[in-house]
C-alpha cells in the first residue's frame, strides 16, 4: 500500500502581512480548490490510499464534494485545536501510520509546523501564499504526481528529493524550536501579531538558504550570496546602522526595506551562533516565535538534517526519462 | 511594538475595568436589580481594548448589543454607563436607553446598538463625514459574526471599499450568533474571508491577545488615516456568558468553555507585563483594587440616582 498524507493548514495566509504589506488573502475555498487538483493528481500517480488531517473548515470534505476517487481518502483521529500544534501532531500521526509521503499546504510556519512532528517523511510543501520561501508555488495536480511517484517507490527517493538544512533554536542549551528558512533575533518581548517587518528591530539574521530573486527576510541574504537549500552551510547577518553596506530586499509581497547589513559569517553545520539579545524573541521562519526570557542565552545552529523534500521538477523530470507517463504505440518517436 | 509603558499599563487598566465592570453587573442583574437586557463581555475584554488603543479621541466608533467593553475601552464613565443600565436619570441616556444605546459623541462613541448588524452603515457615514471634511479621523466598526452575515454589514464593506473610507471593521467572532454556531449559519470559518470580495486587506488575530489587536488595527488604521481605505481585522474570542444574562447556553458544552477560559486574555497579559518588568504584582493588585473601588462607587452612583419622571418620558424624542 503507498500512503499519501495531507495537511492543509486552514489558518495559513491571513496574518498581518494583508495589511502591513500587500500579501493575498488566500481563502479556504481555494485551499479546497487546490487540495481537490491534488487528490486526482495522487490517483493517477497509483498511490493507493490517502490520509488527511481533520480540520475545522473540513478542507478535505468539501473538495471530495466535487470529485470521486477511486482510492480511499480517510481522515486520521486525531484532536482538532485549531492552532499550529495541529500540524505537527499530524505529521507525526502521518509517520506513525506509514505515509511514505506528506503533502503540507500552508506557507513556511505550516512546513515548519509539519517538521516538529516529523522530518522522517518525504515533504511535498506546497505554498498557499505569496510570502514564502520553503514551500513550491505550484499546482497541485502537479505536486500530486510528483507527490504519488514518491510514495509508491515508481521512482527513487534520491531522484526525486534532497535533504534541506534546518536551524535549531537553542535556550540554555536545549533545542527548543526550528527553522526552515530564517532566524531573525528580534529586538522586543512580546510576540503580538507575530509577523514581523520592522526590520530595525532585527540586529541580527541566519538563513539556511537565499537566492537572489527570494523574498521574506532570505531576500537579504540573497542580494549578497546564494545558498541552495541542500547546501551544509548557512549565513549569520549582523545588521543595523553604521554598517558600509545596505542592501534593498523584498522583504514581503509589495514591501521594499533598505537593511544595512554590517557583517556577514558562513555557518557550518553544528557550528553554534550565539544570540545578543536578552530578553528579546527569535522569530523562526518570519513568525515572532520564541521568547528569550530575561537571563537566558539563546543560540542558533545549522542542522544538516532536516526535512527531505519532494522537487517536484526533478521528480517530473525522473518520470520522463523514465517515461512514466508514455504510452508508445509501435510507432515512430514524435520528431 | 513600539507601545510606551504607558499605553500598556492603559490597556492592563482597561481589560481589568471591564472585566470588573462586568462581573459587578452580572451580580446585580441576577439580584433583579437591572432593568430590561444585559449582553456581557466576559472573556473579550481584549478586542475592545486593543482595538482602542490604536484609536484617538477623535475617531469614532460603533458599538453592539454586547457594547460595555468598546465604550468603557474608548473613555466612557463607569458612573454614567452604570446609572444608564440601571435605568437612572443621571446616566447617559436619562435612564431611558439602557445598555444598548449608550452613546457620547464627545468621546467619539456614536453608540451601542441593538440592531445586529446595524453598526456597519453608522460607521461608514461617520468615515464618509471625516473624509469629506479632511479631517483624518478615522471611524471603527465593532460588528460580531452574526452580524457578518447581515445585509447591511456586507453593504458597510461594499460601500467602504468601493468609496475608499478610513474606516477599520473589527470582527468579534466568538463563534456564536445568539445560539447558533457560526458553523451552522456560515460557508467559512474565517470572515476574513469575505474581505477579498471587497478588495480589502482580511487578516485574522488572536482576539484573546490584546496585543495581536492592538498591532492590527494600529496598522488598520494607519491606511485609513493615510487614505489608503478599509480593513477587515478578525478577532478569534469567546463570550464566556450566554449571549445574554439568563440564557442556560444549552447549545455549547462545558469543555469548549473552560478550553477557552484557559485563553483568558487578562492573565496572558497580566504575565508579559510582569515578565517584562512593565508591571510588578504590586502594581498590579492595587490596579485591580482602585478599579475594584471605581466600579463600586458607580454602582453607588446609580443606586442613589433618581429613576426618570413621567413626565421626561416624551423628552429627547426626534421622531
Amino acid at each position: 500500500m503507498s500512503t499519501v498524507a495531507i495537511l492543509a493548514n486552514p489558518s495559513s495566509g491571513k496574518d498581518i502581512r494583508r495589511l502591513v504589506a500587500h500579501g493575498s488573502v488566500f481563502d479556504n475555498q481555494e485551499k479546497v480548490r487546490m487540495v481537490r487538483r491534488l487528490i486526482l493528481g495522487l490517483e493517477r500517480s497509483g498511490a493507493t490510499r490517502i490520509l488527511y488531517m481533520p480540520d475545522g473548515y473540513g478542507i478535505v470534505p468539501r473538495a471530495l464534494n466535487a470529485i470521486s476517487p477511486s482510492i480511499p481518502v480517510e481522515a486520521v483521529e486525531m484532536p482538532i485545536r485549531n492552532n499550529q500544534t495541529d500540524t505537527s501532531i499530524a505529521a507525526g500521526v502521518m509517520e506513525t501510520l506509514g505515509a511514505q509521503c506528506l503533502v503540507v499546504l500552508g506557507g513556511d510556519g505550516t512546513s515548519r509546523a509539519a517538521c516538529k512532528g516529523s522530518v522522517a517523511v518525504p515533504l511535498l510543501p506546497l505554498s498557499t501564499g505569496t510570502n514564502n520561501v520553503f514551500p513550491l508555488m505550484g499546482e497541485a495536480t502537479v505536486a500530486g504526481l510528483a507527490a504519488g511517484l514518491v510514495a509508491t517507490g515508481r521512482l527513487p527517493r534520491e531522484d526525486c528529493c534532497y535533504r534541506s538544512c534546518m536551524f535549531d533554536i537553542l535556550l540554555d542549551g536545549e533545542v527548543v524550536d526550528l527553522a526552515l528558512v530564517d532566524a531573525a533575533v528580534y529586538d522586543d518581548v512580546f510576540l503580538a501579531s507575530r509577523a514581523i517587518w520592522q526590520i530595525d528591530k532585527v540586529p541580527q539574521l541566519f538563513l539556511t538558504r537565499c537566492g537572489a530573486s527570494s523574498i521574506g527576510l532570505s531576500a537579504i541574504g540573497g542580494q549578497l550570496r546564494s545558498i541552495r537549500p541542500e547546501e551544509p552551510r548557512g549565513l549569520a547577518l549582523r545588521l543595523g546602522e553604521g554598517s558600509p553596506v545596505t542592501v534593498t530586499a523584498v522583504i514581503a509581497p509589495g514591501m521594499f526595506a533598505d537593511v544595512p547589513v554590517r557583517s556577514i559569517t558562513e555557518m557550518a553545520p553544528g557550528e553554534i551562533f550565539c544570540v545578543d539579545v536578552s530578553p528579546g524573541l527569535i522569530a523562526v521562519d518570519g513568525e515572532r516565535e520564541v521568547e528569550i526570557p530575561r537571563g537566558s542565552r539563546a543560540a542558533v545552529r545549522l542542522n544538516t538534517q532536516g526535512p527531505l523534500v519532494v522537487d517536484v521538477e526533478r521528480t517530473m523530470a525522473a518520470a520522463r526519462e523514465n517515461g512514466l507517463f508514455v504510452n508508445r504505440h509501435n510507432r515512430k518517436e514524435p520528431a | 511594538m513600539a507601545l510606551s509603558k504607558k499605553t500598556l499599563i492603559h490597556m492592563y487598566e482597561t481589560m481589568n475595568k471591564i472585566r470588573l465592570f462586568e462581573q459587578k453587573l452580572q451580580e446585580f442583574f441576577a439580584a433583579g436589580e437591572i432593568p430590561g437586557f444585559v449582553h456581557l463581555y466576559l472573556g473579550e475584554e481584549a478586542v475592545a481594548t486593543g482595538a482602542c488603543a490604536a484609536l484617538t479621541d477623535k475617531d469614532m466608533i460603533t458599538s453592539t448589543h454586547r457594547g460595555h467593553g468598546h465604550l468603557l475601552a474608548k473613555g466612557g464613565d463607569l458612573k454614567l454607563m452604570m446609572a444608564e443600565i440601571f435605568g437612572r436619570s443621571t446616566g447617559y441616556c436619562k435612564g431611558k436607553g439602557g445598555s444598548m444605546h449608550i452613546a457620547d459623541m464627545d468621546l467619539g462613541i456614536l453608540g451601542a446598538n441593538g440592531i445586529v448588524g446595524g453598526g456597519g452603515p453608522l460607521a461608514c457615514g461617520a468615515a464618509l463625514a471625516a473624509k469629506y471634511k479632511k479631517t483624518k479621523e478615522v471611524a471603527l466598526c465593532f460588528f460580531g459574526d452574526g452580524a457578518s452575515n447581515q445585509g447591511t454589514t456586507q453593504e458597510a464593506l461594499n460601500m467602504a471599499s468601493a468609496w475608499k473610507l478610513p474606516l477599520v471593521f473589527v470582527n468579534e467572532n466568538n463563534g456564536y450568533g445568539i445560539s447558533c454556531p457560526q458553523c451552522k449559519s456560515m460557508a467559512v470559518t474565517d470572515i476574513a474571508d469575505r474581505a477579498a470580495a471587497y478588495d480589502m486587506p482580511g487578516v485574522v488575530v488572536d482576539g484573546n491577545d490584546v496585543l495581536a489587536v492592538n498591532e492590527a488595527v494600529t496598522e488598520a488604521v494607519k491606511r485609513a488615516r493615510n487614505g489608503e481605505g478599509p480593513s477587515l481585522i478578525e478577532c478569534k474570542t469567546y463570550r464566556w456568558r450566554g449571549h445574554f444574562e439568563g440564557d442556560a447556553c444549552t447549545y455549547r458544552c462545558t469543555e469548549e468553555l473552560e478550553a477557552w477560559m484557559a485563553k483568558d486574555p487578562i492573565p496572558r497579559f497580566e504575565a508579559k507585563l510582569i515578565e517584562s518588568k512593565t508591571l510588578s504584582r504590586k502594581d498590579a493588585e492595587k490596579i485591580k483594587a482602585d478599579i475594584a473601588k471605581a466600579v463600586d462607587e458607580a454602582v453607588a452612583f446609580a443606586k442613589e440616582s433618581p429613576m426618570p419622571e413621567t413626565s421626561a418620558l416624551m423628552d429627547d424624542v426626534y421622531a
